[in-house]
């Protein structure tokens, strides 16, 4: 079997909280493969940032503990580095995009240092090199004045361009793993599109793999092939995204999917509302926790944890799924 | 349109020519926007970020004076009245934001939000108060048990909830919008949608929906208008919008927001569009820079407002479009 480009195995994220133990990411493990795109979808709060963090140890030391049993990039488990060691890894071997490039750019500096200041960091090379580099990437993000651009400041772009800007950031390198957190959650549907098709086609490029981590399964739907589902710090259903729009298997994929309004020629279906609310991470109901909104819950449902039903550690974790 | 004046098919709000230039000299950021709203209706107003549909909303309520044009609300000049009618105006016409961890006072008690507009308008008496606070909180879903609580107690689904039964109390007859749940997720944008839903059949508010996401727009609205650059490209009932599509923009719009790249787009052409103005002749068309259906005098001239009437569609409204093609369709017609 060949090696993931990211294997992150039995990942677990807590805060104390007056000297209890606050799970935010609970004992999740998942791979993605070079070249393909996977997303990680749920509610604000549920962990997906938290998870992205932690794979990138960008998590404050003091405040959150972390454990896992490993997480590897092509097969080299990068959980254990020293902070100098690990630094050397970000930005090369794995790069974030994150949400509000508008607060990630730096303001004082021009876009083309930025980008140039990421390759030079792993990389080193003369000016003319770091520079040419830098124009190569701005032109293979989208921008066609790769000259004007490189020379713009932060507020000189608009919230489009910005994210554009920050995608060439993380892709300077060539990194083998792509983080994308909630790139596109900022723009409006004309933008959002555009960056999207742009990230696709730099992933495909590259041959990287891209964690994706959104709210809206629409738009993982038209960037991953697989797809997490995850519910206070759990993964609650994990397959390929035609399966899930197809046949969701855990009652809160099949909820989440309910509530997403679509467009239609025709009256549209209305949508449907998850009963309840999303629990505190502080005042997690025991069981699976998604049983007190879950209408199929059972007896079991509220004192064990259902383990996921697929071998391969995919599937649906669920005792009832659909 | 429907006839101003004609009784009971008098729109309940009306925009006619209102424009609105926050920097002297630059683009208005409203330009020239006429629209009307049906009571009992609910026009969706969509379109990028920057394409004037806050400005409309602010305008409305007489929050930025516009440099000119006429907002009629049951046929009476907003504009024009006195601060005593303009009060009685706004108390029949509220607001609800984006962003409610904003638009909600952190040092007031939900009870004292619910409160301060029945104070203000002088609805009821300090016996009364309270009740109809607590009747609109139980509207929009919460319980006796929010009244004391402060904001930042409560979940983003359920402050919005909050502001939008601050938006209530009043008994308002048109409820603006805007972006109401654009920074929501998906699970508590579908309950409040469904709040939206049950206040347009249950108590027959009329809304201008302001937002940027159209599948949003399908599920609520019965209208659907379109701002590109400050000008309105098309009203269309939204069954009409959503099955045909009028105005080019209107098209482009609707490929992004199922995920698809209309054809012909590029990235430049999309810098160029997020960009100043890129046709320096201003007789021109807004859209005729990135329309793929361009005809040569649309760089010249700018076109006006067609009504396409076709079918039954008069029994929601006539669709219309201020686009070129359509005039090359009417003059073949006659």
């Amino acid at each position: 079997m060949k090696t993931p480009a990211l294997k992150v195995d039995d990942l677990s994220v807590w805060f104390e909280k007056s000297g209890v133990r606050v799970p935010v990411v609970d004992h999740i493990s998942f791979t993605i493969n070079a070249g393909d795109a996977t997303g990680l979808v749920g509610e604000s709060g549920c962990g997906k940032t938290m998870t992205a963090m932690a794979i990138l140890g960008l998590l404050p030391a003091s405040g959150f503990g972390v454990s896992c049993a490993g997480i590897e990039i092509n097969g080299r488990d990068i959980s254990r580095l020293n902070a100098s060691r690990r630094r050397a890894i970000l930005g090369r071997d794995i790069a974030i995009i994150f949400q509000q490039p508008a607060t990630a750019l730096d303001p004082v500096f021009t876009i083309g240092q930025q980008v140039g200041a990421v390759y030079r960091r792993h990389f080193g090379g003369g000016k003319k090199q770091v520079r040419q580099t830098m124009l190569e990437t701005l032109e293979s993000v989208g921008f066609k004045q790769a000259d004007d651009i490189a020379a713009a400041y932060p507020h000189q772009l608009s919230g489009g361009m910005r994210q554009l800007a920050m995608i060439a950031m993380a892709t300077v390198c060539k990194p083998a793993i792509i983080i994308a957190d909630e790139p596109t959650t900022a723009l409006d549907g004309s933008t959002r599109t555009l960056i999207l098709h742009q990230l696709k086609h730099l992933q495909a490029l590259h041959r990287a793999a891209v964690l994706f981590i959104s709210h809206d399964l629409g738009v993982v739907r038209q960037i991953c092939r697989n797809v997490m589902v995850m519910y206070c710090g759990r993964i609650m259903e994990s397959t390929d995204c035609e399966s899930l729009f197809s046949h969701a298997r855990h009652p809160y994929s099949a909820g989440l999917l309910s509530c997403i309004p679509r467009i239609s020629a025709g009256r549209p279906e209305p949508v449907s509302a998850i009963p309840g609310q999303v629990p505190s991470a502080g005042d997690l109901p025991a069981g699976c926790h998604f049983a007190p909104r879950c209408t199929r819950a059972e007896a079991r449902c509220h004192d064990s944890v259902p383990e996921p039903d697929d071998q391969t550690g995919g599937g649906a974790a669920c005792f009832r799924p659909l | 349109m429907t006839m101003p004046g004609h009784i009971g098919n008098a729109p309940l709000l009306e925009v006619r020519n209102l424009s609105l230039t926050f920097h002297k000299g630059k683009q208005p950021a409203v330009d020239r926007v006429s629209f009307s709203i049906k009571a009992g209706s609910t026009v969706g107003l969509v379109g990028a970020s920057g394409a004037g549909k806050s400005s409309v909303a602010r305008a409305i309520l007489q929050l930025v004076k516009p440099d000119s044009g006429e907002i009629l609300f049951k046929g009476k000049n907003i504009g024009l009245m006195d601060p005593r009618a303009l009060k009685t105006a706004r108390q029949s016409i509220q607001m609800v934001f984006q962003d409610p961890s904003v638009s909600l006072s952190p040092k007031r008690t939900v009870e004292q939000t619910l409160m301060e507009p029945l104070q203000h308008f002088e609805i009821g008496d300090a016996e009364s108060r309270p009740e109809k606070a607590l009747q609109i909180l139980r509207t929009v879903g919460l319980d006796q048990s929010a009244m004391h609580r402060y904001p930042h107690q409560f979940s983003s689904g359920q402050q919005q909830r909050i502001a939008i039964a601050r938006a209530l109390v009043t008994d308002p007859e048109l409820l603006i919008a805007d972006e109401a749940v654009a920074s929501l997720d998906v699970s508590i944008q579908a309950q409040i949608l469904l709040l939206i839903q049950k206040l347009q059949t249950e108590l027959g508010i009329t809304f201008l929906f302001i937002s940027h996401d159209l599948a949003v727009i399908r599920q609520i609205a019965s209208e659907v208008a379109v701002l590109y650059r400050g000008q309105l490209l098309e009203q269309s009932p939204a069954d009409r919008f959503f099955s045909q599509p009028a105005h080019p923009y209107s098209k482009t719009l609707l490929s992004f927001a199922k995920g698809e790249t209309p054809p012909g787009w590029t990235g430049d052409k999309w810098h160029l569009h997020r960009g100043q103005r890129p046709v320096d002749e201003p007789s021109a068309c807004v859209f005729a820079a990135f329309c793929p259906d361009k005809l040569p005098k649309c760089e010249s001239t700018e076109p006006a407002m067609f009504s396409i009437e076709s079918g039954n569609q008069h029994v929601t409204g006539p669709q219309c479009v201020k686009c070129h093609l359509y005039d090359e369709v009417n003059s073949h017609d006659h």
